[in-house]
């Protein structure tokens, strides 16, 4: 019994293409975990890099407290049942489910009991002198899995266990497993590409897109706070409903206008954490509207559609539809070079009489609606909304906003100067307690470990990360950190945030040494010709992942701005500008080419300074592939 | 409509496959007699006891098919005959040649299926490089080595050794299987339909690679393991070249069959009068390869494989 943690994980094969990327979990004891994705997402190769049947290009993988890297698949301590059941077909089911542990060299009377105990648990008991080949397709499966339970492993892998299967040997195999699951204690890690196995068995479930990690949470969180237009789209049959709409705020509502010129409101509640940007006829977004969550409306108000197929399945019934609108104004949108809206899928219960060529008028139910940007697909109505825009005046050194005047820090008004009136970016972990502002709390929320505060400004909110102070109703006084928002004049970026991390490029070398007699081995990042000593773990991986050319190639080292500090001797570097932002201060450096930020007092008056950090606060990335190597 | 569109004519069925079995047979009938003609002439000429105005058995007899005087004298004559001045020993080089087919029939099938199981279950570097060079080498004729070889082994005693010509045959054993391992096609063909997930669920299941190939795929490569120890038993048995090379032609004792039989081919008068004892020889030589496979052929029939995966 373990939990499992995967660090950055990646596998590149020879050829360079990517398999997966940068994969990321920790795995609780006795979780049922579910990679789920389409073909080539790469679901398999990370479960075959757990089992060790395949190499792990860079990353850590812990089983329990041990890094596993390294160590042979027999001896990870996991058992793994195939998508084919690999069975041996010249051995008895007996024997099947013995060889393991024969392998391990466990007495014989050990063997026997463990596997009578399997084959009961199973239900296999009759078979067990019978060869693999004259067992029907599920109870092969059965001794894929007794071969796997004897082992009593750490961890269960299943590659796709039951996609042989028919539809229900399925059903029932997918009960049995998630009871085996709750019987054994241990954690299962499974994968599959099919949704509903992977919504039913799951205590999280991982959906993967093309090697790269798309969302890790619970099954009901997937379904209904999908990050992406990708998992909305995978999670859930039918499929989900996508139109390209544009959101126009009127009031406390919202229009939703579709491509074919139907409109339809929502209340404005249900997109407040929407970025302001998209709430003003401006910016084409994607609505997705899951099949279940649109009705076929009495009132002749709202979607218009035409009935194209029934499907009646008995308790429910599927009715997909053209939307259909007004054609003048349809025209109009197209002109505007909006998509046009097409065809719907709607689940309802049976009963109700539609049929082909029917006009139905549809209701979306307004709190189940999902929005997503068009570029990048991903939620614009984030749990924690990325930031809030709201407009600002810049005059005279002082920054206009929330009824309130500030005086700013030298760093932005050096920006800011003479640009008027601006759009201020704030992220809610950028509003913290002060006295600069004050807002009025509209509600408090609470997600996870996070307290989000709406404060209400006008007719929107600013979100804030709160302590457990803070009520609604309260008046919240804050103040602003100005280095984390964004600044917008116009079009332009006036002033961008700065981030927590800097990144400078250098090579990677070692060097031998005495110690007691013995040759020592120490690495080093060197950075402008000066040596970081590298944790020495790290120099390992950089020659397992790289080889001999770690020592040739240039790296990007990534250092958290935190763990820069100033000091004697170190990184040189020519102070070009020290940045004022009050309750903080920044020097800009420039290391030998490459421009830096580290934390400096407002005082700094040197022009050359040292910087240093150690080598156990540095993340190296490869140049060649975007990669995070250690 | 009231027309009727002109109704097509359709051949029967039946007639149409009849002519088109006939056409197959027809074909099949010459290529098999071209084929089995020259067998059937070294079958008959074996049996073949002539005799010539002096009562002799006519040695070259190429005018009739089918002998004149059917007999076993030839068969006969190889145990016991003599021919300038050298002793017919057929059943001792009956006994070399088995000798020899045997060893190298073991260490070859070992080889082979060896290295074939590395190239189709394992991943190496330069195993693409390998197939291909062995590739090419095998479009090279393997006599190309033969001189090399020959002083190879002349120069560590194992050819032409006055003192002991018996190692003569362990050179030769040596020279038959020390490159087998480069014939791994054909197995790597069956080794590659083995199931992958059976070697990784050997290896979750703690075997080693050596394990997994002796306790997981050998026992199911039964059909592949006769087919390579077949190849690897014939090769030897058959073969003249190598053995003439390097046994050479001094000790009579320690011949195989094949260049025994060859020195039936020769006379001192320059024309082959034991051509009918060679040709009994031949059908000799036959006789335990077709029996040892029709003995084996029945491993052929069923791919054990099945029940592995789905089916």
């Amino acid at each position: 019994m373990a939990g499992l943690t995967l660090k950055h994980i990646y596998k590149v094969y020879e050829n360079g293409h990517k398999a997966v990327n940068d994969f990321n979990i920790n795995i609780e004891d006795k979780e049922f975990i579910v990679f789920v994705g389409p073909s080539g997402c790469g679901k398999s190769t990370t479960l075959r890099m757990i089992a060790g049947l395949e190499e792990i290009t860079a990353g850590d993988l812990f089983i329990g407290d041990t890094l596993v890297n390294d160590m042979e698949p027999k001896d990870r301590d996991i058992a793994m049942v195939f998508q084919n059941y690999a069975l041996y077909p010249h051995m008895s089911v007996y024997e099947n489910m013995a060889f393991g542990l024969r392998n391990r060299k466990v007495p014989e009377e050990v063997i026997k009991e463990k596997v009578l105990n399997a084959a009961k648990i199973l239900d296999i008991e009759d078979y067990l002198d019978r060869k693999p080949k004259a067992m029907s397709g599920g109870q092969r499966q059965r001794v894929a899995l007794g071969r796997a339970i004897v082992r009593d492993p750490k961890v269960f892998l299943l590659d796709e266990p039951l996609s042989n299967l028919d539809a229900k040997l399925r059903a029932q195999m997918r009960t049995e497993i998630t009871k085996l699951h709750k019987s054994l204690g241990t954690t299962f890690i499974y994968v599959t590409h099919d949704q509903v196995e992977a919504m039913t068995m799951g205590t999280r479930i991982v959906v993967m897109k093309l090697g790269y990690v798309q969302q890790i949470d619970t099954p009901m969180n997937l379904y209904n706070k999908p990050y992406n237009k990708f998992v909305a789209g995978f999670i859930g049959t039918p499929q989900m409903n996508f139109f390209n709409v544009r959101l126009n705020r009127v009031k406390d509502k919202v229009e939703v206008i579709f491509a074919n010129g139907n409109v339809i409101t929502v209340p404005y509640e249900v997109v407040a954490k929407a970025p302001d940007k998209y709430l003003h006829s401006g910016v084409e977004v994607i609505l997705g509207v899951r099949p279940d969550h649109v009705q076929v409306s009495e009132k002749k108000t709202g979607l218009c559609g035409v009935v194209n197929v029934v499907e009646h399945l008995g308790n429910e019934c599927i009715i997909y539809a053209d939307l259909e609108g007004n054609v003048e104004n349809a025209e109009e949108k197209a002109e505007e070079g909006m998509s046009k809206a097409n065809s719907i899928t709607i689940k309802t219960i049976e009963g109700i009489e539609v049929n082909q060529g029917d006009k139905i008028y549809l209701a979306l139910d307004p709190h189940r609606i999902h929005l997503f940007d068009k570029e990048t697909e991903i939620t614009i109505i984030e749990e924690v909304p990325h930031a809030s825009s709201f407009m600002g005046k810049v005059s005279a050194g002082k920054l206009s906003m929330f009824g309130k005047s500030v005086a700013l820090p030298a760093a932005v008004k050096d920006a800011l100067d003479g640009k008027g009136e601006v759009m201020v970016d704030i992220p809610p972990y950028a509003v913290v307690p002060g006295k600069d502002f004050a807002l009025e709390v509209h509600d408090v929320e609470e997600l996870g470990d996070v307290r989000l505060a709406s404060l209400i400004n006008g007719d929107r909110y600013l979100y804030a990360i709160v302590d457990k102070k803070v009520k609604k109703g309260d008046t919240y006084e804050f103040a602003l950190h100005l280095d984390k928002v964004t600044f917008h004049a116009g079009d332009e970026v006036a002033l961008a945030p700065i981030g927590e991390e800097e990144a400078l490029i250098g090579t990677f070398s070692k060097a031998d040494r005495r110690e007691n007699r013995e040759r020592v081995i120490d690495f080093f990042y060197n950075i402008n010709g000066v040596p970081v000593l590298a944790p020495r773990e790290n120099g390992y991986k950089m020659n397992q992942v790289e080889g001999n050319k770690c020592y040739k190639n240039n790296y990007k080292f990534v250092i958290n701005r935190k763990a820069i500090k100033l000091a004697e001797e170190g990184i040189e570097g020519d102070v070009k500008e020290i940045l004022d932002y009050g309750y903080i201060s920044y020097a800009k450096l420039d290391v030998n080419g490459q421009e830096i930020l580290v934390e400096a007092p407002v005082g700094l008056a040197d022009s050359k300074v040292y910087i240093s950090f150690a080598g156990e606060d540095v993340a190296v990335h490869s140049l060649d592939i975007d990669m995070r190597i250690c | 409509m009231s027309t009727t569109a002109p109704k097509k004519k359709y051949r029967s069925q039946k007639a149409a496959k009849r002519a088109s079995l006939a056409a197959s047979y027809v074909v099949l009938t010459i290529l098999s007699l071209i084929w089995i003609i020259p067998i059937l002439w070294i079958v008959l000429t074996a049996f073949r006891n002539d005799l010539n105005e002096s009562g002799e058995i006519i040695g070259t007899v190429t005018s009739n098919f089918f002998p004149n005087r059917p007999g076993f004298q030839n068969f006969a004559d190889l145990f016991t005959f003599k021919m300038n001045g050298v002793e017919f020993v057929f059943l001792r080089w009956m006994g070399n040649t088995l000798l020899v087919s045997v060893v190298c029939c073991i260490l070859s099938t070992f080889l082979i299926l060896s290295v074939a199981y590395c190239i189709s279950k394992l991943r190496f570097k330069m195993r693409k490089g390998f197939m291909k060079f062995s590739m090419i080498l095998g479009l090279f004729p393997g006599f190309m080595s033969m001189i090399a070889i020959y002083y190879l082994l002349k120069s560590i005693g194992l050819s032409g050794n006055p003192d002991n010509p018996a190692l003569s045959l362990v050179g030769l054993m040596i020279a038959y299987s020390a490159g087998a391992g480069m014939g791994f096609q054909v197995a790597k063909g069956f080794f590659d339909v083995i199931p992958n997930s059976l070697v990784e669920s050997a290896k979750l299941d703690g075997c080693t690679n050596f394990k997994i190939f002796w306790k997981i795929i050998l026992p199911l490569s039964k059909p592949i393991i006769i087919y390579t120890a077949l190849m690897a038993f014939t090769g030897p048995w058959m073969d003249f070249i190598f053995a003439k090379v390097i046994i050479g032609s001094t000790n009579t004792a320690y011949w195989t069959v094949s260049v025994g039989l060859y020195s039936m081919l020769y006379s001192d008068k320059g024309n082959p009068d034991y051509f009918t004892k060679f040709a009994a020889g031949c059908v000799m030589v036959g006789i335990p390869i077709t029996a040892l496979f029709m003995f084996l052929q029945r491993y052929y029939v069923e791919g054990v494989t099945a029940g592995a995966v789905k089916g």
